[in-house]
């Protein structure tokens, strides 16, 4: 699994307010120029869930997802690498890798995915 | 804009209607409330249909023309409207505006889905498909899985236990039960669903922390209503609803991006709007149907509409506070837990109730006493799109 997390989120040059998923005009500000931006070190995890009835596609008998916020505000959904919700707690810090999410047409979509860290 | 008048409701059971097509039950369901309106045998100017699934699911694309065509409509227009799970009420909505814009005065809304033509996991992914395509889909997020996270962050916040969950899950069921509408027709036996050795089995977690008894079915159903001027509505001599008030508002598509998470924002300004046009307050609404598409969702909009303040919802759920004879009567239907949820057909199916609540026209163990003032909340996505609407008792 590579540790490069590709998600690009976006930063409104004018106020500042980190998009994700990108918006064509800042959510605060109304403003349409943005810099991209990586998230950036541990996330807080925000949310969390464990989802029994999954939709086709996905080949297993559950899936942990939450919310993380990162250190630079960036907040985005992700899967989470365990084995119970048991082990999650909201606040509790995680590490986010890049990795594989599901089978979509024959082929791996990666997309991020959450570690608990503690 | 002119006053707009609800003449006639119509509904077919909701629940697995496999032999039936599409186009069967919403041409079933706008026969029933034309005929319940007078307008059997007469025309209308417009109709309008509510319907999410018909081009991914039966492959079936132009519905309202062809169900216009179909009911001998015709040359009435005809829109097919999607919007989620909120498509039942837009397509009402779209109605309301249209005779109150002075430009029809007479059109049929019907909304319906059919959810049964597919596997679980494809109905699954066919109600998933409303999340974000890049930053919620790929991840098998399910909206169960957005209820859940939203739950755990809502109980956590204002100290939601799953007995307030129960009480809504029961309530529903027991109201479900004595509707001939409804999907679920099953009272709850607390002892083996929530309590015992079998509860894990009965009543298994679906989208932690919320479980089977805290979701809608997946159903198959159809409703329709017809909207006129009052001018029309006056003819039949007998009590009728008018739009007092309609609200609407947006919220971002992804949860993980509102400010605070537990925040239904879109549901406190539509029913904000509504209860502006029409000069009422909450306190003045004597039945609501709550799009309970999850236990805690039914909490967290009587607080957000402001049934009760916020913390408050899941105790008066406990108290009874939102039984048939409580402060405020909710989802005496049995709501979408237990009537079901067909996409398209759930907003009109709200309204319809209401209609039939304002006219004391149900039998006593579901007709909430004297009822002048009922309320709808229909969500499209997950709260990112809402619609209320406030209908009044008319007698002429
Ligand atoms: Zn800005």
């Amino acid at each position: 699994m590579s540790s490069d997390v590709m998600l690009v989120a976006h930063r409104c040059q004018t106020c500042g307010k980190v998009h994700y998923p990108r918006h064509d005009r800042c959510l605060r500000c109304k403003r349409r120029e943005f810099d991209e931006i990586h998230p950036q070190g541990n996330a807080k995890l925000l949310t969390y869930t464990a989802i029994y009835s999954l939709p086709c596609g996905f080949d297993q008998p559950f899936l942990i997802l939450g919310v993380g916020e990162f250190e630079n505000n960036v907040r985005a959904l992700g899967q989470i690498k365990t084995d119970s919700v048991k082990r999650l707690w909201t606040g509790m810090v995680v590490k986010a890798e890049w990795g594989p999410i599901r089978f979509q047409a024959d082929r791996i979509v990666s997309g991020l995915v959450f570690e608990p860290l503690e | 804009m002119r006053e707009v008048a609800i003449i006639g409701a119509g509904m077919i059971p909701f629940g697995r209607r496999e032999q039936d097509e599409l186009m069967d039950m919403l041409a079933t369901a706008s026969l029933i409330a034309l005929d319940d309106a007078g307008l059997g045998d007469t025309s209308v100017d417009a109709v309008h249909v509510a319907n999410v699934g018909g081009g991914m699911l039966q492959h079936q694309s132009a519905i309202a023309s062809s169900l216009t065509d179909r009911l001998s409509l015709l040359p009435a227009a005809a829109e097919t409207i999607e919007n989620g799970p909120a498509s039942g009420a837009s397509a009402v909505k779209a109605g309301f505006l249209a005779v109150a814009s002075g430009y029809y005065d007479k059109v049929l809304v019907v909304g319906g889905e059919k959810m049964h033509d597919i596997s679980a996991p494809r109905a699954t992914d066919f109600v998933a498909a409303m999340t974000h395509p890049q930053a919620e889909y790929p991840y098998g997020i399910t909206m169960a899985g957005l209820g859940g996270m939203f739950a755990r962050l809502y109980m956590e916040k204002y100290k939601i236990t799953p007995l307030h969950l129960h009480a809504v899950s029961v309530k529903n069921h027991e109201m479900g039960a004595l509707n001939p509408y409804a999907h679920i027709k099953s009272p709850i036996v607390p002892e083996s669903v929530f309590e015992g050795d079998f509860a894990e089995i009965n009543n298994p977690i679906v989208a932690d922390p919320l479980r089977l008894y805290d979701l809608c079915p997946v159903s198959d159903g159809a409703a329709a209503v017809v909207l006129s001027t009052v001018e029309v509505a006056k003819r039949s001599g007998r009590p009728y609803a008018v739009v007092a008030g309609f609200g609407q508002a947006t919220d971002t598509h992804t949860l993980a991006q509102r400010e605070d998470p537990v925040e239904l924002k879109a549901v406190t300004l539509a029913a904000r709007a509504a209860f502006d046009m029409a000069n009422l307050t909450p306190s003045d609404i004597h039945v609501a149907e709550l799009h309970d598409a999850f236990t805690i969702l039914e909490i967290a909009i009587s607080e957000h509409v402001g049934f009760f303040k916020k913390g408050e919802g899941g105790e008066a759920a406990l108290d009874g506070k939102t039984c048939l004879g409580g402060q405020i009567p909710i989802n005496v239907s049995g709501g979408l837990k237990a009537r079901g949820h067909p996409l398209g057909a759930t907003g009109v199916a709200q309204v319809a109730e209401i209609v039939w609540q304002l006219r004391h026209e149900l039998p006593p163990e579901r007709q909430v006493q004297n009822a002048e003032v009922g309320l709808t909340i229909n969500l499209g996505g997950f709260a990112n799109n809402v619609l209320c609407f406030i209908l009044k008792r008319v007698q002429p």
